[in-house]
């Protein structure tokens, strides 16, 4: 079909959790031939758009048909623990499908990014979390600090839609009227141009927020080592802003996070909030990956590593997916989403089991696939909703046709599962 | 049975207030979803001898889907580790039943389960900010058995303030016409007016109906008068919906009477008004200032309220005030979630645990029943609980028996912490009890009068045939809380305890005309200021047609 310079506005990126909704696609036959307002790492998710509408089973092609009755058959025979595991590039209604099987088959559940999230998500549920949107950072934000983690590379337009530069409610000189202080830790560097620039040791972070944590409480610290005493004082400065966002990184940067971090500046915000107004906005991945973990919550009180085998849904995050297909209990794998959004621990794992693929480009996934079913990619193809880092939710709206979609897909191996199970 | 049988309920003592039917005997008949005046001899029937029979329960104020809930959800996985639920299993040919997990903020299947084998049908999510909107109407999709609306918070929204703060009230009317399409809410809510603004700028809150909100010259009483006055010009099936200032403080009760007075014969709804009705002064010793409250609700038929009664036991606060769930976390020491939600509103949550020997926790049960025994007019006095943080829906029925009972309302006072209870009408002896037609008001035929709910809460002829059957019992809770038989759109849904379909339900929402004209103005708000585009804020697909709003 000819389509010349079709243009659609106000398009969704889930390149990164930005989930920037101001791009502009411009397509012809198909294909996407402009992009308005990406960013580097948008160009790269957007691609051309095209995609492949293949099914196989063994790596042979196969007809939908035959391959959603393979897959089927594949997620009713495992031997052993059925995974279901929500990958990027997938919308929320796909995943609510995918939840749907998995709660039918007493599959257990995670996400493609359980690992790196999990220190967060567990600290806060230890703890609460003082957080906000980004509009929050964007509006009211006058004393930001960087925590380890420089956007511009993982969330290009991070600065200039949320962090920095915007001219906001309560902020009428944007950049001028912040103040913007950058915290390398180790080899995690902060932002450079920042108004102040500080460094601690990776041995040092949690000494160092340590001591921030209680100069806030006005606790008497004694002598510090020379290597500690800015960050007393930064928890001074800290008090002087009128909206303090701190900003951390959940997913793997330059240097693993250790385990504490993520408790250790919940607990600070928190009691930032005692003498001004704080949040704590952790950046997370694209691909609607926080739309998995809200999906996951609202249909089971959990935002990951879901065990339904008893028939309710059981929480066990220590059982994540990667230690689940390591320790050998798993029989089989539904990956719903982009199988190439699999982390390379998860990939060398699925080796051992049969895998089905159902999702954007599942026929070139980077591993072995019993079954692949070719889906769109959520937001260039597929219309639904994603959630941005912050967990506030977006419509998606494609630019181009979906080859296959994802969410009723899984309805019909729902379907066939159905009438499996009607034939006895 | 499909919503097209036909089905005659038989010889059930009806109680259908709204119809002037207080246990009359008489059949009750169903037809394609709808309660019909007769049916034909040879119509199926359902003995119901014996049975009390009521329209299906309506929540006009509970909090079981939005993001606050998703997050409160996430905060307490211990809750539903103690609490897993499996899936129920349904009537033959039904699509396969869910499971989830219970605690205080269930996973959304099991709340339309739960509500559903309770014999409520319909049910209203209190506190959704706009921006979340599209995630509140992805959990109804998941809640089934119950027709679902929310309501959209506008108490504290940027936009709104600034056209209070320079008296363009109209173009304040016309933007939250349009919020409320744009969203698919059913109501206005306003919470802590001023308040959540004042906590994000630093401020900490307001104290005062007239304390300024910020740097700006809005105040309380100004967002009251101005968001009052334009829903109800809008003619919404349901008024505003207060939570007021300085809720959970000792001496709020003066507050909320002066935010009554200030509302000046305005129609409107003030909600949980147990958790600000307290007597002495802040920072001071707590009292009950329940009865010059409800006195003034009496006498003000434009006025109505639900209670918010605490039940003791566990509970989750979740709510947009956030400064008062920062105080609650400072007091409490207990884990605390805030959330500034940008240009509109916020969220608190604090896990709580009512404990009958707590005094502060013995007051505040006796505050809320001290509403209910002395409410003059029980159409304008509705049973809630504030589901989740004053106890879980799943405790109505003990509130229930707690109101029709006053043997078992006797006994818990003896249990519970005297300490704080001095003066209180309750402790004084009130020897009111609640009559079955008085709980089908409270918990039915008023709420749906008050929502605007033409086809909800009564058994006349066109209602939805949404109908509880009660086996009579001694014990009111058991009574009520195991329902016989549970009929949505006039499909059997539930028979004591035990859910036998799970339709989907319908989306209440309302789509109120507005002067266009406005939206070149809010486009540049957002062009200006948020980080979701214009073009990409309204919810799109909402299920179902909008409810009928009044003309103006």
């Amino acid at each position: 079909m000819t389509d010349a310079g079709r243009r659609v506005e106000h398009v969704t990126c889930l390149g990164c959790g930005c989930a920037c909704d101001d791009i502009g696609v411009t397509t012809a036959d198909g294909l996407i031939i402009a992009l308005d307002r990406a960013c580097e790492l948008g160009r790269r998710w957007f691609g051309d758009g095209s995609t492949p509408a293949r099914t196989t089973i063994d790596g042979r092609p196969s007809s939908a048909a035959e391959a959603i009755a393979a897959a089927a058959r594949l997620l009713t025979g495992a031997r052993g623990r059925l995974l279901v595991y929500l990958a990027p590039d997938a919308t929320t209604e796909a995943m609510r499908e995918a939840l749907a099987l998995a709660d039918r088959l007493r599959a257990v559940v995670d996400t493609a990014t359980s690992d790196p999230a999990a220190d967060a998500i567990l600290a806060a549920q230890r703890r609460g979390r003082a957080a906000a949107t980004l509009g929050e950072l964007r509006n009211r934000g006058d004393l930001i600090v960087f925590w380890g983690v420089d956007p511009a590379a993982r969330y290009p337009r991070f600065f200039e839609r949320y962090g920095l530069d915007p001219v906001g409610t309560h902020l009428p000189n944007g950049r001028a009227s912040r103040t913007a202080i950058g915290v390398s830790i180790g080899a995690a560097k902060g932002p450079a141009g920042m108004d102040i620039s500080l460094t601690f040791g990776a041995d040092e972070e949690t000494a160092a927020l340590g001591v921030m944590r209680a100069t806030l409480a006005g606790a008497a610290l004694g002598p510090l080592p020379p290597a500690l005493q800015p960050a007393a004082e930064l928890a001074a400065r800290l008090t002087k802003g009128r909206y303090v966002v701190l900003v951390s990184d959940a997913e793997p940067g330059t240097a693993a996070p250790d385990g504490s971090r993520a408790e250790a500046l919940i607990a600070l915000t928190q009691r930032l909030n005692d003498a001004t107004r704080a949040a704590l906005i952790t950046l997370r991945a694209g691909g609607n990956c926080s739309g998995a973990e809200a999906a996951l919550t609202w249909q089971t009180g959990y935002p990951l590593a879901v065990d339904y085998v008893s028939g309710a849904p059981r929480y066990r995050p220590e059982w994540r997916a990667a230690a689940r297909l390591a320790a050998g209990t798993v029989g089989a794998v539904l990956v719903v989403g982009a199988a190439a959004g699999v982390p390379e621990a998860v990939c060398a794992a699925l080796v051992a089991v049969p895998v089905a693929v159902i999702g954007p480009r599942a026929s070139e996934a980077p591993f072995r696939t019993a079954v692949a079913i070719d889906t769109g990619t959520a937001g260039i193809h597929e219309t639904g909703t994603a959630y941005r880092m912050d967990d506030v939710p977006l419509p998606l709206t494609p630019p181009l046709d979906t080859p296959r979609a994802l969410a009723a897909t899984l309805r019909l191996v729902a379907a066939e599962l159905g009438a499996a199970e009607a034939r006895g | 049975m499909s919503p097209t049988d036909r089905l005659r309920l038989t010889g059930g003592a009806v109680h259908d207030p709204a119809n002037g039917i207080d246990g009359e005997v008489r059949d009750v008949c169903i037809e394609d979803g709808r309660i019909v005046a007769t049916l034909p001899p040879d119509a199926p029937t359902l003995d119901v001898r014996g049975m009390v029979v009521m329209a299906g329960g309506v929540d006009i104020h509970s909090h079981v889907a939005s993001s606050s809930c998703n997050h409160a959800r996430r905060l307490t996985p211990e809750e539903h580790a103690a609490d897993p639920v499996r899936a129920p299993r349904l009537e033959p040919g039904e699509d396969p039943a869910r499971s989830g997990s219970g605690g205080t903020v269930p996973s959304t299947f099991t709340t339309g389960y739960r509500y559903a084998a309770l014999g409520y049908t319909t049910v209203f999510d209190a506190a959704v900010a706009p921006l979340m909107a599209r995630h509140t109407h992805a959990e109804l999709s998941d809640t089934p058995c119950v027709d679902a609306g929310f309501y959209a918070l506008m108490g504290n929204d940027e936009y709104l303030l600034r056209q209070i703060d320079t008296g363009e009230h109209d173009r304040a009317r016309d933007y939250m016409a349009w919020l409320l399409g744009a969203t698919g809410a059913y109501a206005v809510k306003i919470v802590n007016p001023g308040g959540i603004e004042a906590w994000k700028v630093g401020q900490r809150n307001v104290t005062s109906l007239d304390d300024a909100v910020g740097s700006s010259r809005v105040t309380p009483r100004a967002i009251l008068e101005s968001l009052t006055s334009s829903a109800n010009a809008l003619g919404l099936p349901h008024p505003v919906h207060i939570h007021c200032n300085n809720v959970g403080i000792p001496g709020n009760a003066a507050t909320t009477l002066a935010t009554m007075q200030t509302l000046a014969g305005r129609r409107a709804h003030l909600t949980h008004l147990q958790f600000q009705a307290y007597g002495g002064e802040p920072g001071g010793p707590w009292s009950s200032g329940a009865r010059p409250l409800i006195e003034y609700v009496n006498g003000h038929a434009e006025l109505s309220v639900d209670v918010g009664q605490v039940m003791f036991g566990p509970a989750t606060t979740v709510t947009a005030d956030g400064p008062v769930e920062y105080l609650l976390h400072k007091s409490s020491g207990r884990r605390w979630v805030n959330i500034d939600i940008e240009l509109e509103t916020g969220c608190g949550i604090v896990p709580l645990n009512y404990k009958e020997k707590a005094a502060v926790s013995s007051l505040q049960w006796a505050i809320g029943l001290e509403l209910f025994l002395l409410s003059a007019d029980p159409w304008r006095v509705v049973l809630s609980t504030d589901h989740p943080n004053g106890g879980s829906f799943a405790s109505y029925p003990a509130l229930i028996q707690l109101l029709m009972d006053r043997g078992v309302r006797d006994m818990q006072i003896k249990r519970i912490n005297p300490k704080l209870l001095a003066g209180s009408a309750l402790a004084d002896g009130l020897a009111r009890e609640y009559t079955l037609n008085e709980i089908a008001i409270i918990t039915r035929a008023g709420p749906a009068r008050l929502l605007g709910l033409r086809q909800k809460g009564h058994l006349g002829a066109g209602a939805d045939a949404d109908v509880t059957v009660y086996s009579r019992e001694p014990d009111l809770a058991r009574m009520f809380a195991l329902p016989r038989y549970v009929f949505k759109a006039g499909v059997l849904i539930a028979e004591e305890g035990q859910l036998r379909r799970a339709p989907p339900g319908r989306r209440l929402h309302v789509r109120p005309a507005f002067d266009t004209a406005v939206l070149a103005d809010v486009r540049r708000h957002f062009d200006a200021h948020s980080t979701v585009a214009f073009d990409n804020y309204a919810v799109r697909g909402v299920p179902d047609a909008p409810q009928a709003v009044a003309a103006p």
